[in-house]
């Protein structure tokens, strides 16, 4: 195969666009992807600061990487889960690649709120990666909100993004589905959140790490569950393989069909009010992460339980 | 002989013949966009050919955790 635009040996074939690239032209594409994506779905004003969540996994890297060779102010932004054998080397790779490029970062200790995960793990029932997953989109927004930051970017990339707009799908969860999307509008209490990386596979993603060097944290979570999301990522990779583009078509046929009519529908519901413990919005009483707070029994200063979860998805 | 490194199991497999990288991946019943093929460095795409003596390293992209 040779490069769809030197004609030189092709390193990246890509069957859903149907070419192929060496490694300099491959490196364009995925920049003028990003770029493109950026501009197409204004994210983000030309060279503005942005906060971006980092894991120190492939994707939130790569997005930091390719939006600072942009030209934007990046501030990486980590929230150290204390999961023994994988979160230190997971802030190791984050602290290596901001000083590497220069960019500053943040770190927040999840112990030093009193909600290490394997504490939570003990003492909760619930399953731990929706509680792990709600207690870092709350520190990212919150951080994001109380610094001023006009945005805030993470690295779902455009498998995570089908996987779960699948899943929401199967289920018909009408208030997932009427907010699911590569950019988040502020709101009250809510910081604007964008996805630049959402028309990018997996495996465009992991390409560009490889060609650009980039050092990340490969060990698995030792909570990664045998969930849902992995069974849904293999079958679509199976229907790609036999439909190149389907994915991209299901996800932005919904931005453009389907999400609009949930959209309509959730504007009926329940308004979000500010959480009595820690002013996080929520649709009533204390938020969800004061309710975890309250079950770790690590405080909080709030009035009762309520049922109903702050519907954030991310 | 070919081997063949799987990653990230770190476990190695050994191929008496194996004339292409589209044959490797019907081998291992994985599809062209989930793993990267890379031999001394260098991203091979499918219909690349396999010598023996290669060293491939076939790194899965899913990410996990
Ligand atoms: S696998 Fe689950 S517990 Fe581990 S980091 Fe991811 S969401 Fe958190
Ligand atoms: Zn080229
Ligand atoms: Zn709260």
């Amino acid at each position: 195969m040779k490069c769809r635009k030197c004609k030189a040996q092709a390193a990246v074939a890509l069957p859903s666009h149907n070419t192929a690239f060496c490694p300099d032209c491959y490196l364009l594409f995925f920049r003028s992807q990003v770029e493109r994506t950026l501009h197409k779905q204004r994210m983000a004003k030309a060279g503005s600061p942005i906060l971006v969540a980092l894991s120190g996994g492939k994707d939130s890297l790569a997005l930091a990487l390719q939006l600072h060779e942009l030209g934007y102010a990046v501030h990486g932004l980590h929230v150290d889960l204390a999961i023994p054998d994988y979160s230190a080397l997971a802030k190791q790779f984050c602290e290596k690649f901001c000083s590497t490029i220069n960019v500053p970062l943040t770190i927040i200790e999840l112990r030093e709120e009193g909600l290490a995960i394997p504490l939570i793990k003990s003492r909760i029932k619930r399953p731990i990666c929706s509680v792990c997953g709600k207690l870092k989109r709350y520190f990212f927004n919150k951080f994001a909100v109380e610094n001023n930051f006009p945005v805030l970017a993470t690295g779902h990339n455009l498998d995570d993004e089908v996987s779960r707009l699948f899943a929401n799908t199967i289920r018909w969860d009408a208030s997932y589905l009427s907010d699911q999307g590569p950019v988040l509008p502020a709101e009250a209490g809510f910081a604007r959140k964008i996805k630049p990386l959402y028309r990018l596979s997996e495996f465009e993603i992991a390409n560009f790490c490889f060609l650009k060097n980039l050092e990340h944290v490969t060990a698995a979570c030792p909570y990664s569950p045998k969930a849902s999301f992995p069974v849904y990522k293999s079958l679509w990779n199976k229907l790609e393989e036999r439909m190149p583009g389907a994915k991209i078509q299901f996800y932005e046929n919904f931005l453009r069909d389907g999400r609009p009519v949930f959209a309509a529908w959730a504007e009926q519901q329940t308004d979000l009010e500010p959480c009595p413990g820690c002013g996080y919005p929520t649709s009533s009483g204390l938020c969800g992460v004061c309710r975890i707070r309250k079950m770790v029994g690590a405080g909080v200063n709030g009035p009762g339980v309520s049922d109903l979860d702050s519907k954030q998805a991310g | 002989m070919i081997t063949v490194l799987l990653e990230p199991e770190r476990r190695q497999l050994h191929y008496p013949k194996l004339n292409t990288v589209l044959q490797l991946l019907h081998e291992l019943k994985l599809g062209q966009t989930d793993v990267l093929v890379i031999r001394d460095k260098e991203l091979l795409t499918q219909d690349r050919s396999l010598a023996p003596g290669d060293t491939i390293t076939v790194r899965r992209v899913t990410s996990r955790g």
